[in-house]
């Protein structure tokens, strides 16, 4: 037995350098994709959200902490997007050097500038984050400084490889820039669009395109049949744009919505598939053109 | 009453001091231009964190009120031989304030967080649930905690009040652990390895004041029923700590939506003593160990407020005194004598969402199937019935922070006079306020 668990022991030690990447722990899947674009191969990412699930309502599972627990870098999104679960999961990882305030905790949110933050945080305006809208992600020239300030804290686990995280960020910078032109012109005089919950505003804000409303009353706040009904009256008055909701969101007040106003509907994911590298994300901003855009 | 103006006077101060904490937080980024630290927070910018949980129930049984006593007096190893039946207050009919929660956490310092849990009775009395630190930076996966705080083992035990899922304690705890579960002072080691899928192992040393396991009648109880000298040689227990456990819990990799647990853990306690009164004055000394496993199954489903998600939680708990007479006047050559009481237990509860905002949740609980005492010398049993208890309920929780629940529990209970039931109807809220920590699995 015991020479069993020695052996065991002597195998997992040699395969160890091996495996001498940086291991990141990402909360999404669009942090993944950070990781990988900057990271390239002298990362190994992980997620702990896969995109299917409201990363809202999560709870701290003992997965999460197995991943945690060998993490040397934690990326999440931050602005308490991750805080009915994260702090728990790290809680219990006994993995010091990726608690808040170490070099292996990094946040999205603490890269960029936030809007929506609140002077005068109360719970009876639903589930507000009070730092500011968390929901960065889906806004390309933030993330794209995310990338940059992601590729800063990498050169500090690894130094070795700075100029090429730099480089990498630097061209994921580029991309965007690239195409964010193409991107708004197609989606240039959309009459709107409107959110099932509020967490696709700062795209909107960088493609120019209004956001008529949302399904949910107040954030985190289950749609409701008046306001519903002032919402459809509200957008019986403008031109028909489209209704964007995510998977996991209910489809039925959706589509009451509309069918009672004849704006179109999209079903269109927060974050890329597992996996995702930049390209993947690339085409998940198309996919949210291409719906605002429509067949005009 | 002073008491309670202080803990208030205290949060209203700390809440204060909130803000001006959080700006103290390190903000490394100014330093290392761009790449930053700093955190628009993942939790622990309220420093410390606060925040006060209030729950009340409306209730009705068919015994006129006695349900709950006719519960605590199932036939067992803590309750037969005509001791009392743990003393804990039933619900009354109609309404009634459960204990107000008020719980602050914080770090402390790089090294510490702390955390404190008081609750705030009804009728104005206070109780310290657990007030205790936890390491932040030990290396390999270790951690320490000390302080009074529930036990790590099995599932339900670390769980609070407003974490249940019933209103009220499973049946094998309640038997076999008391009514808290295991919560005692003392420290406990904790260590995460770093495996391929997850793993933790803790130990306890406790010092063994407890109602149930670390049951010690002492001085209080002896006095004025024994004579002084019996009470000299039995009034105190010995040095602590006397309470002892491990457990052990992991989960394989099972992807994002499925999740399972397991654990198996144990508690001794080393100094055991018991004063019965039926028939006579006697005193019973020994140990109590307790093992047990739990199990629980979560599946999360792609869906929004909870809806489709299941979560299953199971756990078997097997219970021995292991006590000899101490005293006995009555019967002399009884001194010496073994009694060995066993009772076993176990419960199966799960929750499913079954629409947005609302799930519906099941659980039964029974003891006894192993119940009896055994008479050393003369090697004879007596054997205890077995009780049972079937809950249902319905939960409404609109946002992160309400909880508005209907339940019905249906009793089989075995008493020394035969099986008796009963049904009980709960109408329960739980509301939180503040900035509650995210709960564990």
């Amino acid at each position: 037995m015991i020479r069993i668990l020695l052996s065991l022991f002597l195998v997992l030690a040699a395969a160890a350098p091996a495996l001498a990447q940086t291991r990141v722990v990402a909360t999404t899947t669009s942090m993944a994709v950070l990781a990988r674009t900057v990271g390239g191969d002298a990362v190994s990412v992980t997620t702990l959200a896969p995109p299917d699930r409201d990363v809202h309502y999560l709870q701290a599972k003992p997965s999460m902490m197995r991943r945690l627990r060998r993490a040397d870098l934690l990326l999440a999104v931050g602005a308490e997007l991750e805080v009915g679960w994260l702090p728990a999961a790290l809680r219990n990882a006994a993995n010091p050097g990726i608690r808040p305030g170490h070099q292996g905790y990094f946040e999205a949110a603490a890269q960029v500038e936030l809007t929506g933050t609140y002077q005068r945080a109360d719970r009876a305006m639903g589930d507000v984050h009070p730092a500011g809208d968390p929901h960065v992600n889906l806004d390309p020239v933030r993330m794209a400084r995310v990338a940059e300030a992601l590729a800063a804290r990498l050169a500090k686990l690894e130094p070795a490889a700075a100029e090429a995280f730099r480089r990498r960020a630097e061209g994921f910078g580029k991309q965007v820039q690239k195409r964010l032109p193409g991107w708004q012109e197609r989606v240039a005089d959309s009459p709107g669009v409107v959110a099932f919950h509020k967490d696709i505003n700062y795209l909107m804000d960088r493609l120019g395109v209004p956001i008529r409303g949302y399904l949910e009353p107040k954030p985190g706040i289950a749609p409701s049949a008046s306001h519903l009904k002032r919402l459809i009256a509200d957008l019986k008055a403008r031109p028909a744009g489209v209704i964007i909701r995510h998977p996991y969101h209910p489809r039925d007040p959706v589509r009451k919505v509309a069918d009672a106003t004849g704006w179109r509907t999209a079903a269109l994911p927060l974050d890329p598939e597992l996996g995702a590298g930049a390209e993947a994300y690339f085409a998940l901003i198309d996919a949210y053109v291409a719906a605002i855009a429509g067949d005009r | 009453m002073q008491r309670i103006a202080f803990v208030l006077g205290a949060a209203l101060g700390l809440i204060a001091g909130g803000p001006a904490w959080g700006q103290s937080a390190p903000h490394l980024g100014a330093a290392s231009g761009g790449a930053s630290s700093a955190e628009v927070t993942s939790g622990n910018r309220f420093n410390p964190d606060l925040s006060v949980i209030l729950e009340g129930i409306a209730y009705a049984d068919d015994r006129s009120g006695d349900a709950d006593a006719l519960v605590a007096a199932a036939a067992g190893i803590n309750q037969a031989h005509g001791h009392d039946a743990g003393g804990h207050a039933g619900e009354e009919p109609g309404f009634s304030l459960k204990p107000t929660e008020l719980a602050v956490s914080a770090s402390v310092d790089p090294y510490f967080d702390a955390f404190v849990h008081a609750v705030i009775t009804e009728a104005g009395g206070m109780d310290l649930e657990e007030a205790y630190f936890t390491t932040r930076a030990l290396p390999a996966g270790l951690q320490v905690k000390a302080g009074r705080f529930l036990s790590g083992i099995g599932y339900h035990n670390d769980k609070h009040r407003h974490q249940w899922q019933f209103v009220e304690q499973t049946l094998p705890y309640q038997q076999l652990l008391g009514a808290h579960g295991l919560r005692d002072t003392g420290v406990q080691l904790t260590w995460t390895p770093a495996t391929p899928f997850y793993t933790r192992f803790g130990v306890e040393a406790l010092q063994g004041d407890q109602e149930v396991v670390g049951r010690f009648d002492g001085e209080s109880a002896l006095d004025g029923v024994v004579p002084a000298s019996v009470v000299d040689r039995y009034g105190d227990p010995k040095a602590g700590p006397r309470l002892f456990t491990a457990f052990a819990k992991a989960a394989p990799n099972l992807g994002y939506s499925h999740e399972l647990q397991a654990g198996v853990f144990g508690v001794y306690a080393s100094d055991h003593q018991e004063l019965h009164t039926d028939p006579d004055d006697h005193i019973l000394t020994g140990q109590y160990w307790l093992a047990g496993t739990d199990w629980v199954y979560a599946y999360d489903a792609p869906h929004q407020y909870g809806r489709g998600d299941l979560k299953i939680s199971a756990e078997y708990l097997y219970a021995v005194k292991d006590l000899e007479v101490a005293y006995n006047p009555a019967q002399p050559p009884t001194v010496g004598d073994d009694r060995t009481f066993r009772e076993d237990g176990f419960y199966v509860q799960g929750r499913y969402g079954f629409a947005a905002n609302w799930r519906a949740g099941a659980r039964y609980g029974m003891v006894g199937l192993t119940n009896q005492k055994a008479v050393g010398a003369t090697g004879s049993a007596e054997h205890y019935g077995r009780s049972h208890r079937v809950s249902a309920n319905l939960t409404w929780t609109p946002t992160h922070f309400t909880r508005i629940q209907a339940q019905w529990s249906h009793s089989r209970i075995a008493t020394g006079s035969g099986r008796e039931t009963a049904d009980q109807y709960f109408l329960r809220y739980i509301l939180s306020m503040g900035k509650h920590g995210a709960h564990d699995f």
